[in-house]
This record gives structure tokens, sequence and C-alpha cells, in this order.
């Protein structure tokens, strides 16, 4: 354990007198337990208040002296932000200071001349350390870069206005930023602490014109306590349009969440069901306000239910992967070229679950990678069944997430996988989502690279969703670049969609990458792809994802179109 | 001569000037000092024009310095021209009496100063 001293910030002491005599006298009364340093009259003592203004914890301060007096330099030090908060003790004979003194802000006095040596001690020990103890407050009373209220004093001050006046009626809201970690690692701290900066202080604003209180709960997280407000929307349109005017280049998305008052309910509860309202329009940027009730307290308790439920699913084996084709679609006829493997969830009371109603909420909490796990071994055995079966390899895409990449057995579970069911590297390809590369990309394009030297061929998934640059592109380590399937949605109808997507075949060719396009439905999207000369396409228009015994008849067309 | 002995001869109060300094050392230091700190030659200066203010401040130091020293004759007499002239003040005394206060500070001190080059030149 850290000894206390060693945290203890130097106490250091100044000492003002034009009276050589005074300062050698207090000098050797503080020398054994301060450091002290002198000043012989007001404005030497300004200089040297400045130039310690962090170390100093008390000045002794003469009130008669040439040059400048001690009253003078109470002014300057009253109206300088910088020194206020180093306590004075006026050193003084006369009576009739004292009063002046203490409206100008001394904190104590020492009476001239200096025979109570335990006195002046007391007297300067007590001073500091009610200063301290009222920094320390103030320092953790309050968040230092948006000055709201820090989660704990927040949380005391809510329950006294709870308990105390119960008539306010009050709401919690919970504000949050998008992405913050992604704006950090793109921008720069400093421009991530300017947008927290930024938003504490409209929060600031709006609690002066409402009756309120704020906090900065963690990092780009804010909770606000306030009567209820006439409209959730507005107020967050408010927050917004102020980190909308930060910077032309970046983009600040902020989400709300509402619980609006019940009786009864303490405002610990009534924050978590905020919390829980904001968590739920995560990356909903078309609609980023929830408030709380009771279609959003339904969807807290399936929530629940399905990470509670997850482990049982993997014994039970009520996940299922389903695998949706990929067609070489520069050959004519389309050849079947790979698949990818999709995860569907067989819940025993909810019937079929779709993968949007848990991948995120697993993403969410890190338990993404035992899904993961669960299809990379599904999807190695089925390659190796139909391996077997039609002596025909078919080389399956799985997700790899972001948590699966910090994990430090992540290539010996994935070389294990190749080596127990006798394949290829090659043959099971991993999708990395373009927004796994954002944050931390050293360590995400290490990990990816290895693996790729290994053998394993690497995807990028929905690339054109997220941040990367052209720049960030050509130094990734990947085979296959993965179009989001926003950019082929439109391309029949929008000549700019189309445009894109020729765009990002070209510089895919450029950079000797294969190109997959996603969410292929019709024959026209198909035959615009196959002009830009996309090489890959996955969608309904080939097929929907199947279960294994339906998609061995896609294989058994493709063995039938080989032998011809 | 010792310390102790130049207190009794000055006839100053030894105990309270070791009060505040604490050490013989520093007690050595600021007596010798005060022959040459122009602390009360200010005061006695000051007498020659009657200027309040210089009266004032000059009064004030030597108060404080004389109270520090154990030197309480001569802090008591600079206080009493300190408050006659202390500023929001009325006047008690004349002009007149203030000069006799001065003269008698004036004998006090230059007996007390002799004492000190008496203690200094061993």
């Amino acid at each position: 354990m850290m000894k206390s001293n060693k945290i203890q910030r130097p106490q250091m002491v100044l000492v003002v007198d034009d009276q050589e005599i005074n300062r050698d006298a207090l000098g050797v009364i503080l020398e054994d337990d301060y450091e002290v340093i002198y000043a012989e009259n007001g404005q030497e003592a300004l200089e040297q208040m400045r130039a310690h203004s962090s170390e100093l914890s008390i000045v002794l301060l003469d009130l008669m002296m040439p040059v400048m007096s001690g009253f003078e330099v109470m002014e300057h030090v009253r109206a300088d932000e910088q020194l206020r908060h180093i306590p004075i003790i006026v050193l003084t004979a006369e009576k009739s200071a004292e009063l002046q003194a203490l409206k100008m802000g001394a904190a104590d006095f020492i009476t001239k001349p200096f025979d109570a040596h335990e006195v002046i001690l007391a007297r300067v020990g007590r001073i500091i350390e009610l200063s301290e103890g009222r920094q320390l407050i103030s320092t953790a009373e309050h968040d230092k870069l948006t000055m709201l209220y820090s989660r704990n004093f927040f949380f005391e001050y809510a329950n006294r206005l709870f308990r105390y006046h119960p008539e306010m009626h009050m709401d919690a809201i919970v504000l949050n930023i998008e992405q913050f970690h992604n704006i950090n690692a793109l921008n720069g701290r400093e421009f991530g602490d300017d947008v927290l900066r930024i938003i504490g202080k409209e929060i600031r604003a709006f609690l002066h014109e409402t009756e309120g209180i704020a906090s900065r709960f963690e990092a780009d997280e804010f909770d606000i306590y306030c009567v209820k407000q006439p409209d959730y929307r507005a107020l967050l349109n408010r927050f917004q349009e102020k980190v909308n005017g930060i910077s032309p280049n970046v983009n600040v998305h902020l989400r709300m969440g509402v619980k609006p008052w019940r009786e009864e309910v303490e405002p610990i509860l009534l924050f978590d069901r905020a919390r829980a309202a904001c968590n739920m329009v995560r990356g909903n940027y078309q609609n980023p306000l929830m408030i709380y009730d009771e279609d959003v307290r339904t969807r807290e308790l399936l929530n629940q239910q399905l990470l509670n439920d997850l482990r049982t699913a993997v014994e039970e084996r009520q996940l299922v992967v389903f695998y949706q084709p990929k067609y070489n679609v520069q050959a004519d006829p389309p050849r079947l070229s790979s698949a990818e493997a999709l995860i569907r969830w067989k819940h025993p009371e909810l019937g079929m679950i779709s993968p949007g109603s848990f991948v995120p909420l697993f993403e969410g909490n890190g338990q993404i990678s035992i899904v993961d796990h669960y299809v990379w071994e599904e999807a190695a055995k089925q390659i190796a069944r139909w391996k077997e079966k039609y002596n025909y390899t078919l080389p399956v895409s799985v997700n790899l997430s972001r948590a699966d990449v910090f994990d430090p057995t992540l290539e010996d579970r994935l070389v294990r996988l190749i080596q127990d069911n006798g394949l290829e590297y090659r043959n099971l390809k991993l999708e990395v989502t373009e927004s796994a590369y954002t944050d931390n990309a050293k360590r995400v394009l290490d990990v990816i690279r290895r693996l790729r030297e290994i053998g394993f061929e690497i995807e990028m998934d929905d690339f054109g969703s997220g941040y990367s640059s052209l720049n960030m592109l050509s130094d990734m380590p990947i085979d296959v670049l993965k179009m989001d399937m926003k950019f082929v949605r439109n391309i029949e109808e929008n000549e700019t969609d189309l445009r894109l997507v020729k765009l990002i075949v070209d510089i895919a060719k450029y950079l000797k990458l294969d190109v997959v396009a996603e969410g292929v439905e019709t024959e026209g999207q198909l035959a615009l792809l196959q002009n830009t000369g996309c090489d890959l396409v996955q969608g309904y228009y080939f097929s929907r994802p199947l279960p294994p015994d339906e998609f061995e008849k896609l294989i058994q067309r493709e063995i039938d179109l080989e032998r011809g | 001569m010792t310390l102790q002995e130049l207190y009794s001869l000055i006839d100053g109060d030894y105990e309270q000037a070791l009060r505040v300094l604490r050490m013989d050392k520093l007690l050595d230091k600021h007596i010798r000092k005060l022959t040459s700190n122009g602390v009360a030659d200010k005061l006695l200066e000051a007498g020659q024009g009657m200027d309040p203010t210089q009266l004032f401040e000059a009064a004030h130091a030597m108060k404080g310095v004389c109270a520090n020293l154990g030197l309480v004759r001569l802090s008591a007499a600079a206080s009493e021209i300190a408050e006659e002239y202390r500023p929001g003040k009325p006047r008690r005394m004349t002009d007149a009496e203030v000069k006799e206060k001065l003269n008698s500070i004036a004998d006090l001190y230059a007996k007390t100063a002799a004492g000190i080059r008496q203690y200094t030149e061993g």
C-alpha cells in the first residue's frame, strides 16, 4: 500500500512581512513542518503566489507593508481565479484590522509578537487542513471537465431531492454519445474532451432555465434529474445542435433515454430505466430518443431472458447455423463460390429468433464470443461433412467480432479447429466488420495480420458503413471487401449509389482485392453489379440463408454443373 | 558579555525575546541589527517633520521589532506614537507632547544602542 504521506501534496507556506525579524521569527516556528518561502512586500507576495500557486498551502500575510499593503494583496487574490483557493492568515497586532481582513477573505489571524509557537503551528495546520478538505470535497463533488456533479454526489443530491421535495416530480434523463471511443480514436482525446465540455456547458445552461441537477455519470454518459420537460425531442435536438457546431468534419451523434417520474420510484431505479432506454436506441441514428414505457420494459425483460438463456442455448444446441451462398457472377452462368455462416436461435419458448434481436445485445455485453465460437465450430464441421459427402470443399465465412480479436487464445482456437476437422486454412474465411478496425487499430491489425500469415483469408465486412479511410485501407491485411448492403439497395434507382459501387469496385481492384456485394435481390441489381466488375454476389436473388440440408441442393447443382 | 547580561543592562525581557525567536543565534542576529536597520532612526527622523503618515508607519514598525526583541519599554513607547497617528483615529496628544515622547524614545534608544554596542564590541 502507498504510504499516505506520498500522496499528500507538499505543504508550502509563504511568509510575507517587511520586517526581517518577523520573517525569521515565523521561519523558525514553521521550518520544521513546512517548506517556507518569503516575501518582503505585497507585490513580491503576489509574484511568489503566482509562481507557486499549485504548491502553496497557505500565506501568512502582514498588513502594514511598503510598496503594497496586505489589504491590497487580498484584493488581488480575491479577483484572481488562480490564487483564490490559497488560504491567507493575517499577521497583525491590531484588533481593528481583523474585521476588514475577515471581510476580504482572511481565514484567520496570528497576533504579534509571535510568542505562542504552539498556537501559531496549530492555527496554520488547522487552516491548511480545512482548506485542503474543502478542495478535496470540491474536486470530488464535480467532474473537472464538465463542471457537472460527479456520480456519487449526484445520486446523494438526487436522493435528497426525492426525499425532501416529493412534490417536484422529477424525471431521469440519460444522454449518451454514439461511438465515443471511435470519436476519440479518430480525432484525438482533446477533441473528445471538447465534445464533453460543450455538452456539459449546454446541460448547465439548460439547468439555469429549469429545476434540476446533472452529472457526468461515465466517460460519455450524462445523467440529468429535472422537473418534467414539455418536449424531450426538442431537448435532445438542443444538445445535438450544440455538438453539430463543433466541427464540420466530424459527426457526433447523441442519444437519449428518459424515464418519467413515478411515485415512490427512487432516483437510482429511475436512472437504471432511463439508461436501459438509452441503450435500446444505441446506433439508431434515425430515432435516438427513447422514453421508457411498458414496451421498453417488455424488451428489457426479453433481453435479460436472452442473456440468461445463452449458455443453455449453446448446451442444448438451440443455436443453429444457416448458410447463405455467394456466387461468382463474372462466370456464366454464375457459380457457387462460398457461403456465409449465419446464426439463428430456436428458442424453446420464444420460437425462432433472428440474429438482429440478440447479436447486438451480446456484442454489447461481451458474450458474443460464445456465439462466435459456436458458429466457427459448426461451420468447420459442416465444411468437413460436405467435403466427405460430396468430395467438394465449400469455403465458409464466419464472423470475427471485436471481442474475439482481443482474446489471447484466438489463434490457437482457430488453428485447432482447422486441424481437428482436416481442413485447409483458406476454407474458413474470417469476416471482420469495418468498425472493428477503428478503435485500437494497431492491435486489431496485428492480430488480423498474424491470422492471414497463418493462411486464413480475411474479409472486411460492411465496408462503407464505418470510418475507414482510403489511406488505412491500403495498409489493411485483407483479401476481400464486402460492400455494405446500403450501397446495393438503391443502385437501380439512384445514380449516385451506382457510381459509389463502381468506385468501391475500382478501388478494390486497384488493391487486388475481391469484392462481394451483399443484399442483392433483383436481376437488375445483379446485372449492374456484373457490369461494374463485382466478383461475388450474396443475397436473396440467389438464395436466402438455408439450413445445411437445404443448402446441399445448391452443392449438388454445382457439382452437376461441373460435370456438365 | 552574554545576551542575558546585555538584556539585564538594557532592561529588556530576555525570556520574551527568546519565546519569539526561539534561539540565541537569531536573537543575537536581530539585536545586533537594531542599531543598523534604521527602524529607530526613521521614527526619530519622522519626528523632525511631524508628518502623521510617516510617524505612524515608523512607530508601527518600531513597536513590532522591539516587541519581538523583548524591548518592552521601547515597544510600548513606539506603540503610543503609532496609536496617536493611527489613520482614522482622533489625535489625543498635542504636538509638544508627541515631541516629548519622541525625546524620551530617543533617550531610551540611545541607552539601548550603547548597551548593544558594548555587547557587539565584546
